[in-house]
């Protein structure tokens, strides 16, 4: 209750990222491609001097990026240490969760079950709270499934 | 009173580190009374303090040792081997319980009571075995290896004569300041790349150089403070010596030299497990027992040597016993049994390359698994240690006399110089320390061949294999042919070589290294990253992974096969071997290979064509050109065959080299061109041989090194990062420092107006850069990224100031 949101589309769906996981959100830069990485990895960019690793929300979570528009800006956060920028389709706003994330009968599907920790409800309507470590720890599910 | 205790605890540890050594030192010379007041000023301190903490049983054991001490001093007892012992297994007592102190345990085990009366039954001198026999269980268990909390306090034990004024910080405290001026770095390098396209600001950039210079200063000492004394790591040594000799009855003194050798703190760790584990091996396997050495004629204590030297960007740690010696003979032959070798290679390798082989998985001569060393875990893994960290190590060793094992490593792991190279038009960066070489493979004396699926090029004779950055990659590889492609020869930490074909060379750089995100190490081709000048993040490739993926390092060694040396000894038998190559007419040429001393490659830029005959500047020799076109190049790069008959040189410009071959048809001799010796048959191809004695006696100049002119550049940021290394390729010595007569001058046209208006003598021809690209009114000025303009415009000057 009470916790500020990032709210962002990713595939379609409006998602939610905790506020105090975020650092910043930042305009895109050029991304240097890093050859041999899993499809999510989209690149390493650089920041104010620091290296950042641009993930693709969407790949990560298992949906083809191709199908949905890209907001030219990213979320950065910082998971173990590394710091990442995050893309999503697009990023909304910040918002006040009513509610505790809460679980749904039936689930979220299986893909969005794995990356997020339940429902919000916010003034804009429900979100996926997404589970940052999750998220970013997409390589062996999805590399397995790859 | 958390920080009293914490301080309590680092202080007890500091001690402990100096006083151990101290304390062996004082065994074999008891008379020391230095020594013996350190030791005893140790464990006073210690029953000081835990007194007022009440850590009674610390109080009650360091009181002991006191008492033993204070007799010796007094003159009461005489230091025997056995009170030494006793007073160690105090030493080690009072650690065990300083570490659960600081853990918050509680340290249950009994038996301070024997520690305690093995001291005191020596008082009046039985020899009581039980004695013995109540601290020899512990001793075995405590060695220092498995002890490193000891050694953890991050604080080099400044020299007991010269007190220095320290302070103790938290490490984590020291690396966030040091990751903090990284990132300065990187930040003053993003602002210089911006400011530079601006273009000049005086308001700008005279604090901006300031800035600069402050943050290099401060970069330096703060890499300075991770450095630390390699003593830290030694001083554990002594005791480790002594223990490990004690328990294998073996007599060993240990030098230890190079002390004040500064590494990194991380690399000061990260050796110091292969440091014990080859001190373990010496003296395990090394060191002969007494009896046995005085049988070979030797002394009968044993010598181990550890000695530290820093040579620019490397330490090389030295590891010296006087012990029987590797055996080439034994370590071939098991070498062979385990499979690493064939016997048909054991015999065609050097006795130095078998010795060699003791770093291979697997190895282990000891006939014996003693607990000290063959435990399984070999050298190899001393080796992958190292090589993790970018050393080498390397062994030496003459049977009966001794063996020398020489560790190198590299002083930080921080920041490291990089090449920065191309691969399908992007940039990666590879750590400078391994390159070897870079070549412009267009030219066939490379040799590039694809057997099966494997690239090889021929280096220095020998076949070596290459691989193709792209598909190391899984990039689309470039339009170059292969032909085109630069080749950097890598040298792996083992001495192995291989070839990485790259579309282009872009850079030098001194990078700071960057972690890489789990996601992206996981490719496991990558060592991190780094931020280029311009801003842009360059990924460093991690190349001993490379190479151990692509398979081409465990039995490199292996495929390196030397290509038959009896060429080689034809070739200056018989003086009948010649360079083939197509001129810039696109005659076929042959030359004689003797005189070819290299194949140079050269930016055009570093042509001076305004003499009769044209020169150019080769690794500062300035060589006079032959064969050269008319008219301008249609490329950026030219090739030249730089000859040399021993004392002068030349350069002959060629298109193409095509291949090293063998003259084996008859010499016809023509005398309608008198630089043609001879025209032979090659092939189905008729050949001119062009005659050295007539080149030379024409065109041969002794190479004037040392006249590589000197230009004087302004002051500034601009200059020296941009124009410098223009003029540096070509061919030009750069200062900016008074005081030095220079050749020639460069001068932005601002301030030379300005100088101009004081009548100020001007030593030598000045060429003035302008900022705007067009030329205001009957300005002889320069346009400042005109490059073409400005190199003309400096050989004019230079030749007009009187051909200096």
């Amino acid at each position: 209750m009470n916790t500020l949101l990032v709210m962002a589309q990713i595939a379609g769906r409006r998602c939610a990222i905790e506020a105090p996981h975020v650092d910043m959100v930042i305009e895109m830069g050029a991304i240097t491609p890093v050859p041999r990485t899993p499809d999510f990895v989209s690149g390493i960019t650089a920041v104010r001097s620091q290296t950042l690793t641009v993930i693709d929300a969407r790949l990560a979570i298992g949906f083809d990026p191709g199908a949905f528009a890209m907001d030219h800006r990213a979320i950065v956060a910082t998971h173990e240490r590394s710091a990442y920028a995050i893309r999503v389709d697009a990023i909304e706003d910040i918002c006040t969760a009513v509610s505790d994330p809460d679980q749904v009968p039936g689930g979220f599907g299986e893909a969005w079950a794995r990356v997020s920790s339940g429902l919000v409800e916010t003034r804009v309507g429900p979100a996926l709270l997404l589970n940052l470590e999750s998220l970013l720890k997409a390589p062996e599910p999805f590399g397995a499934a790859a | 009173m958390d920080d009293l205790l914490a301080d309590f605890v680092a202080e007890t540890r500091e001690m402990l580190e100096a006083s151990s050594g101290e304390i062996v030192a004082w065994e074999a010379d008891p008379t020391d009374r230095a020594r013996l007041d350190t030791i005893f000023r140790f464990v006073h301190t210690v029953k000081g303090n835990c007194g007022f903490f009440d850590y009674p049983r610390l109080a009650a054991l360091s009181h002991a040792a006191e008492d033993a001490l204070a007799d010796c001093r007094a003159g009461r007892r005489e230091p025997d081997s056995k009170l030494v012992t006793g007073v160690l297994a105090i030493i080690d007592r009072i650690a065990a319980m300083v570490d659960a102190i600081e853990a918050d345990e509680e340290f249950d085990t009994g038996g301070d009571e024997e520690l305690i009366a093995a001291l005191a039954e020596g008082d009046d001198g039985t020899d009581d075995p039980s004695a013995t026999q109540a601290e020899q269980p512990y001793l075995s268990q405590t060695d220092v290896q498995d002890n490193p909390e000891q050694d953890k306090t991050a604080h080099s034990r400044s020299d007991t004569a010269v007190a220095q004024r320290s302070i103790r910080l938290p490490v984590d405290l020291l690396d966030r300041v040091m990751s903090g001026v990284s990132d300065m770095v990187l930040a003053r390098n993003d602002l210089a790349h911006r400011l530079r396209q601006a273009g000049t600001q005086p308001m700008i950039d005279g604090p901006f150089e300031r800035l600069t210079s402050i943050l290099n200063d401060v970069r330096d000492a703060i890499t300075r403070m991770r450095m630390q004394r390699i003593e830290t790591l030694f001083a554990a040594f002594p005791r480790l010596v002594r223990d490990l000799s004690q328990t294998l009855d073996k007599q060993v003194t240990i030098d230890l030299e190079g002390g004040d050798v500064e590494l990194d703190r991380e690399m000061i760790e990260m050796i110091r497990d292969p440091l014990i584990h080859i001190i373990r091996n010496s003296i395990d396997h090394g060191i002969e027992p007494p009896s046995e050495r005085k049988a070979a004629g030797k002394r009968k204590t044993g010598s181990l040597s550890i000695a530290a030297r820093q040579a620019g960007n490397t330490i090389s740690i030295v590891v010296s016993d006087d012990g029987r010696g590797l055996c080439p003979d034994k370590i071939g032959k098991k070498a062979v049994a385990m499979g690493l070798i064939t016997e048909g290679e054991r015999e065609g390798m050097a006795l130095n390359d078998i010795l060699q082989t003791i770093f291979q998985p697997g190895f282990s001569t000891a006939e014996t698994v003693s607990n000290i060393s063959g435990r399984g875990v070999g050298l190899d893994v001393v080796r992958q240690n190292l090589e993790r960290v970018g050393g080498t190590i390397s062994v030496k060793s003459t049977n009966g006399i001794g063996t020398l094992f020489t560790l190198q490593i590299p002083l930080t792991l921080s920041i490291i110089t990089g090449l920065n190279v191309v691969a399908s038009g992007q940039r990666f960066s590879i750590p400078q320390s391994y390159v070897e070489e870079i070549i412009h493979s267009s030219s066939r004396v490379l040799d590039f061949t694809t057997v099966g699926e494997t690239g090889l090029v021929t280096f220095r004779g020998n076949r070596v294999p290459c691989l193709k950055l792209s598909e190391v990659l899984e990039l689309p590889s470039s339009d170059l042919a292969d032909d085109d492609l630069t080749m950097v020869m890598l040298k792996l930490a083992n001495g192995d070589l291989f070839a990485l074909a790259v579309d282009d060379i872009h850079s030098h750089s001194d990078i700071v290294v960057k972690p890489l995100a789990p996601a992206v190490m996981q490719a496991g081709i990558y060592a991190g990253s780094s931020l280029l000048d311009d801003g842009m993040p360059v990924l460093l490739l991690d190349i001993t992974s490379i190479a151990a993926q692509s398979n081409i390092v465990s039995d490199l060694s292996r495929r390196l096969h030397a290509v038959p040396e009896e060429d080689e000894g034809n070739e200056v038998k018989d003086h009948s071997r010649a360079m083939l190559f197509t001129d810039f007419v696109g005659r076929r040429r042959a030359i004689r290979l003797d005189l070819v001393k290299r194949i140079e490659t050269v930016q055009t830029s570093a042509l001076d064509r305004s003499g009769i005959t044209p020169r150019v500047v080769i690794d500062g020799a300035i060589l006079p050109i032959i064969g050269l076109p008319d008219g301008p190049f249609e490329r950026e790069k030219l090739r030249f065959l730089r000859l040399s008959d021993g004392d002068s040189q030349l350069a002959y410009a060629i298109r193409e080299v095509v291949e090293a071959a063998e003259l084996s048809g008859s010499l016809t001799p023509v005398n309608d061109d008198p630089l043609v010796e001879a025209v032979t048959l090659l092939g189905d191809e008729t050949i001119s041989l062009l005659d050295g004695h007539e080149l030379f006696a024409r065109y041969g100049e002794m190479p004037t090194e040392s006249s590589k002119p000197l230009c004087r550049l302004p002051q500034g940021e601009w200059s020296r990062t941009i124009l410098a290394p223009l003029l540096t390729n070509a061919g030009y010595e750069v200062t900016s420092e008074p005081g030095i007569q220079e050749d020639v001058a460069i001068w932005f046209d601002d301030e030379y107006e300005a100088a101009a208006a004081i009548e100020m003598d001007f030593a030598a021809p000045v060429v003035r850069l302008r900022e705007t690209p067009e030329a205001p009114e009957n300005s002889p000025t320069i346009y400042r990224y005109d490059r073409e303009g400005l190199l003309a415009a400096l050989n004019s000057a230079r030749h007009a100031g009187g051909q200096r």
